[in-house]
């Protein structure tokens, strides 16, 4: 069980070296040093050689521009937070992750690598059609998050592969609504959380985006339900609030866990979901 | 692997495995037990140093990520002007019971008052939040760190 | 206020705490010691088939039921609970062996590799299927009046049932102690708020005397009573284990291994009917209180004992039946925590109150005022209520602050405020300050006196606390008195640290041996002054009928709660607590305030977000990611204040204070909750899960 770690000198000997190596690389290390922790004073258990790349300076970046948002794997919650290009909607998301210690550790990539149903950052990062680049040796991919996760703790990152950037593309709204539940007002691990954005103009629907998280599998975001909401007005959106709803029922499928039901998280997500629609002002 | 980094203003040399966690480097091999295990999954905070004034829970800090970094714990913090100022802060305050958490607390105070010298109620109980304390309610510890932000001023 | 005693001193152990140099037992280093890793039971019920064990390298070894000198049991109030397991197993997580070793690594790579076989047994689980089962380990009952007659004849009765959930104490020091053999002496050091109750145990299972073992508890990283008798079966464990190693061991729990096996609050389900007259005041109760206490008896019986004996809170309602069982599930033995089962009564008694009232129209505080008890009113055990209750002045005091009257009116929806009124009695329970006897010594040596006391400083001051009596009793500076190592080779045995009777029991005694020692303080250069614990003399008590004064006195108290409720997502935020209490006088307020703040959000917690579910035997929260106590964003805002009222049997005129502000917050919590959602609310934790109510359109 005795592995090895790797510190690479550049982004370029880090992937040479995950070509060579089937390695886990590791960058804050804020989920991964607690999922192999064996207990006190004895180190954790990693199966894998380490790629450390949280001080890879490639990876380091956030840049703001018109089109959108580029973001380095490396960049930390903490850097996201303090970055003023950086939507309030999504300052607001990453404020309720955890707590500011562990941001100043925890990056961006490793929420998305981890691909927990609960994960903080996907529902907005499914909302706002983002893409990540995923790189090798010797190829690079773009890849939307959609496609990116397949499941709880399941990507399509092929084992020389690193996820290097994510790329989010710049969206104007002028409603936004974050709501995360959690078994209490601090650091908590997130039972439903909810992302409404939504454009209006001359009272009619020019742009609207849901996702919820924790409530299924994947996160839960459907073009389809969002397409029959634009155009329409505030009223005509109320009215067709019921029918909805009902579609996103059939996608919202919930467990019962040690934080939460099924029960709760259901009902409380349709509400949540009723309460945005209804309240497009 | 080797690892070079500062800590408590010295430069020390390792030469162990890049994923032992800082927190036992710090208590095992440096002696230095001001850090506590209380949980040992990032959640109760007990284990907090700060990294280049940073507050981090080092129970899930591999060492391979403190290459070239300044680490600080809570005994030598204490020893600076900024450390005495809160230190007598959580004094004044009544904000230490049975002691456990309150070097991660001070971690934790300090890493705020770094970065947001003039905090409110809210802020501070946001910034505390990744600690826990079993004893005080926090009411102490919030004033704590607001006597601190109010005696301290001039420091941060 | 007495000024001097009540003004706030620097504590003797923050400086030294503050600097993280405060040596817990996981700081300390024994040389050439040996860790332990216990091995446990993965099954709620079973008969053990086979333990395979791993070949040891040298220097590894196991420990088992085999290398235990005396007696395989704990010694506690019924001692049932076995040291290493024998044949069988009640509960998953219950301990089977140990193995020790100097690499903490390779002793989990060899944990990993043991294997153990079960004959898997039918369990109880839950307190429905106790009851079915007719599990019980002990059954109480106590009367008063003419219950018969008054149901019979009441105007109204009502009945209700309330359920409280598991707790976990989350102390941040998780639990540790050592042992080595030094000359033949056992030493037994750790984290513990009973040294006597460990070197009872140790006397048991070692079989050996005092004079062979020195018991001294460490710095105590928080305890709530999660350390009062559960060290003692760690302390043998260890203790075995040093005997056969010849080496000094050293346990110390992870926090997941401490959570899933140490004891826990006694979940609780609490009948109660009321026989109401025609003026609507409660004139007859029957309360039935089930506690689930486990596997393990243990000191489950005076758990129980304390909820029988608090059944009617603060109120004196003169024709009673109460009852009380305890029963045996398979799942990780309850035990000591906080309130010792009067949390669970009181707010069962509360919620009661509540309700009636407000099925009545009434609000609550006056109808619970109604019935409140007073000086010479009989107790619920026909004793009698000897000092002047100050609830009337608590009440007023607390409704001015909390703009009570005002706030009712202009009720918002969804918001709401609820109040509750609570006793708790102060010092061990009935016959227990009797039995404990417990003794102190003041030793003088020149301008210096030394404490020596089995209390032990665990966060709630008493350190500072027990010093201060002395030094204010003596004239001395609080710099001349020093208070001894709690080493029983060297402190006698005062007593445990539990019951919030330190500074009223202990604290007393030190003030009657200081008034002595005044009178010889220049004629004799050293000397000492040993006192032992006597109830005062009108105390009676029949632990047989349960009948007499179950305590000396009583501490009281008022908390007014404001919460709000997401109507969407029912989540619950409590906005303020404003909390009153009665403890004699405060001996040193900010110490007070300190335990009072605690002791709110504790409660706070036990009542809104700290689940804690079992499942077939397991915990379905087993670690802090999924068991959540409160942090700094959801501790409220707390106002506080005291009402004055010295015990003459108290030192400086104090009762007692580290129970009572847990018991009172759950109940005003779910009074607010109730307010701002128009039901009743008969159960906590008050989730959201458990608040919402199915939408129909869904």
């Amino acid at each position: 069980m005795v592995t090895d770690a790797y510190r690479p000198l550049s982004l370029a000997d880090a992937l040479i070296f995950l070509a060579e190596q089937d390695c886990l690389p590791v960058a804050g290390g804020t989920d991964l040093m607690v999922q192999a922790a064996r207990g006190t004073g004895v180190r954790p258990n990693f199966e894998k050689t380490l790629l450390f790349i949280a001080h890879l300076q490639e990876l380091q970046h956030i840049h703001v521009t018109d089109t959108g948002i580029l973001i380095g794997a490396a960049a930390t919650l903490t850097a996201l937070l303090e970055h003023e290009g950086i939507p309030a909607v999504f300052k607001e998301i990453l404020k309720q992750m955890a707590a500011a210690p562990t941001r100043h550790m925890a990056t961006l990539a490793g929420n998305i690598v981890n691909a927990s149903p609960a994960g903080d950052t996907l529902p907005y990062l499914y909302a706002l059609d983002a893409e990540l680049v995923l790189r090798s040796r010797d190829r690079e991919r773009i890849l939307p998050v959609a496609d990116f996760i397949r499941g709880p703790k399941q990507t399509v990152r092929e084992k020389d592969e690193l996820l290097t950037e994510i790329r989010i593309p710049a969206e104007e709204f002028n409603i936004q609504r974050y709501r995360k539940l959690g078994q209490r007002k601090g650091m908590s691990l997130t039972k439903v959380s909810f992302l409404g954005l939504a454009r209006k103009k001359a009272g009619r629907i020019e742009d609207i985006r849901i996702a919820l998280g924790s409530v299924a599998p994947r996160i839960v975001r459907s073009r389809n339900i969002e397409e029959r909401m634009l155009g329409k007005s505030l009223t005509e959106a109320r009215t067709m609030e019921p029918l909805v709803r009902k579609d996103y029922a059939v996608l919202i499928v919930p467990i019962d866990d040690a934080r939460s039901t099924a029960q709760y998280r259901k009902q409380v997500s349709l509400r949540l979901i009723r309460d945005f629609i209804e309240n497009l002002k | 692997m080797k690892i070079d980094f500062t800590l408590n203003g010295e430069i020390k040399h390792l030469d162990m495995h890049a994923a032992t966690r800082l927190l036992d480097v710090l208590r095992e091999h440096f002696g230095l037990c001001g850090v506590k295990e209380g949980c040992g999954e990032g959640e109760c905070g007990a284990c907090m140093v700060l990294v280049d004034g940073r507050a981090m829970n080092s129970c899930m800090l591999p060492v391979g990520n403190i290459e070239g970094k300044s680490v600080q714990t809570p005994e030598a913090f204490c020893q600076s002007e900024r450390g005495r100022v809160i230190s007598e802060a959580f004094m004044e305050a009544g904000a230490v019971q049975c002691g456990f958490c309150t070097p991660g607390f001070i971690m934790a105070a300090a890493s705020l008052l770094n970065s947001n010298p003039h905090p409110d109620e809210q802020a501070i109980r946001e910034a505390l939040s990744g600690n826990l304390c079993r004893c005080t309610g926090y009411a102490s510890i919030v004033r704590a760190v607001q006597i601190a932000a109010e005696k301290g001023a001039r420091l941060w | 206020m007495n000024k001097s005693i009540s003004t706030p001193v620097r504590r003797s152990d923050a400086q030294k705490k503050i600097r993280g140099e405060a040596a817990y037992i996981a700081d300390r280093r024994f040389e050439g010691q040996l860790y332990a890793k216990t091995l446990r039971s993965e099954r709620p019920r079973a008969r053990i088939l086979d333990i395979r064990v791993p070949e040891l390298p040298t220097g590894y070894t196991r420990v088992d039921r085999h290398d235990i000198p005396g007696l395989n049991r704990m010694r506690t109030v019924v001692s049932d609970h076995p040291i290493f397991a024998e044949d069988y197993v009640e509960y998953i997580g219950q301990p089977l062996f140990l193995l020790t070793g100097p690499d903490r690594e390779q002793l989990c790579d060899l944990a990993e590799q043991v294997r153990v076989s079960y004959a898997d047994e039918p369990g109880v689980f839950t307190l429905e299927e106790a009851e079915k089962q007719d599990t019980v380990f002990t059954d109480y009952q106590y009367r008063k009046g003419n219950v018969e007659r008054v149901f019979r004849t009441a105007d109204q009765i009502i009945e209700e049932e309330f359920r409280t959930g598991y707790q976990e104490h989350v102390y941040l020091e998780p639990q540790g102690i050592a042992a080595e053999y030094k000359n033949g002496i056992l030493y037994v050091y750790g984290s513990m708020q009973c040294p006597y109750y460990v070197r009872n145990a140790l006397l048991e299972t070692m079989a050996i005397t005092d004079k062979q073992m020195r018991v001294i508890q460490t710095v105590t990283g928080g305890a709530f009573g999660g350390k009062e008798e559960f060290p003692s079966l760690t302390a043998c464990q260890v203790a075995v284990a040093a005997k056969k190693t010849g080496k000094p061991v050293v346990m110390i729990y992870d926090r997941d291994e401490d959570i899933i096996c140490s004891t826990k609050r006694h979940p609780s389900k609490v009948r109660c009917r009321a026989a109401l007259d025609k003026r609507g005041r409660v004139r007859g109760l029957e309360m039935d209180i089930l506690l689930n206490a486990g596997a393990y008896n243990g000191l489950s019986p005076v758990v129980l004992q304390r909820a029988l004996f608090s059944a009617t809170g603060a109120y004196d309602i003169p024709h009673l039946r109460i009852r009380g069982r305890n029963y045996r599930t398979n799942m990780l033995p309850s035990g000591a925590y906080r309130g010792f089962g009067a949390p669970q009564s009181i707010f069962a008694i509360e919620m009661l109150m509540q309700q009636i009232a407000v099925k009545r129209g009434e609000d609550p505080l006056e109808y619970k005022m109604r019935h409140a008890l007073k000086r010479g009113s009989k107790t619920c055990t026909g004793g009698r209520v000897r000092e002047e209750v100050k609830l009337p002045e608590i009440v007023e005091k607390v409704k001015a602050m909390a703009q009570y009257d005002q706030k009712r009116i202009e009720k918002k929806a969804f918001s709401g405020i609820g109040a509750s009124l609570f006793i708790h009695g102060c010092g061990f329970t009935g016959r227990g300050e009797s039995d404990i006897r417990g003794k102190v010594i003041l030793s003088k040596d020149g301008d210096t006196v030394t404490l020596r006391v089995s209390s032990v400083e665990m966060g709630q001051g008493a350190e500072t606390i027990l010093r201060k009596i002395v030094a204010q009793s003596l004239d001395l500076p609080l710099e001349q008195v020093r208070y001894a190592e709690v080493d029983t080779a060297v402190v006698p045995d005062s007593g445990p640290t539990v019951a919030s009777r330190t500074t009223m029991i202990v604290g007393g005694l030190l003030q009657e041996c200081a008034k002595e020692m005044k009178t010889r303080w220049h004629a004799v250069e050293k000397f000492d002054v040993e006192k032992v614990y006597r109830h005062p003399s009108w105390l009676r008590w029949d632990d047989k009928t349960f009948q007499g004064d179950a305590y000396p006195v009583y501490s009281w108290g008022a908390n007014i709660a404001e919460v709000e409720v997401d109507p969407v997502t029912y989540e619950i935020t409590v906005k303020k607590v404003y909390a009153v209490y009665d403890v004699g006088v405060p001996v040193d307020i900010r110490t007070l305030n300190g335990q009072m703040q605690g002791g709110i959000a504790q409660g706070i917690g036990w009542a809104t977000i700290e689940v804690m579910e079992g499942e077939a035997g397991s915990l379905k929260q087993k670690n802090l990611t999924d068991y959540k106590v409160p942090t700094s964003m959801d501790a409220p805002q707390m106002e506080i204040a005291y009402v004055n009222n010295p015990y003459p049997y108290g030192p400086f005129g104090a009762k007692c204070a580290g129970e009572l502000p847990f018991v009172g917050s759950p109940p005003a919590i779910a009074a607010a909750v109730s307010d701002a959602l128009g039901h009743k609310i008969n159960h906590i934790p008050l989730t959201p899960e458990s608040l919402m109510e199915p939408d129909n359109e869904n």
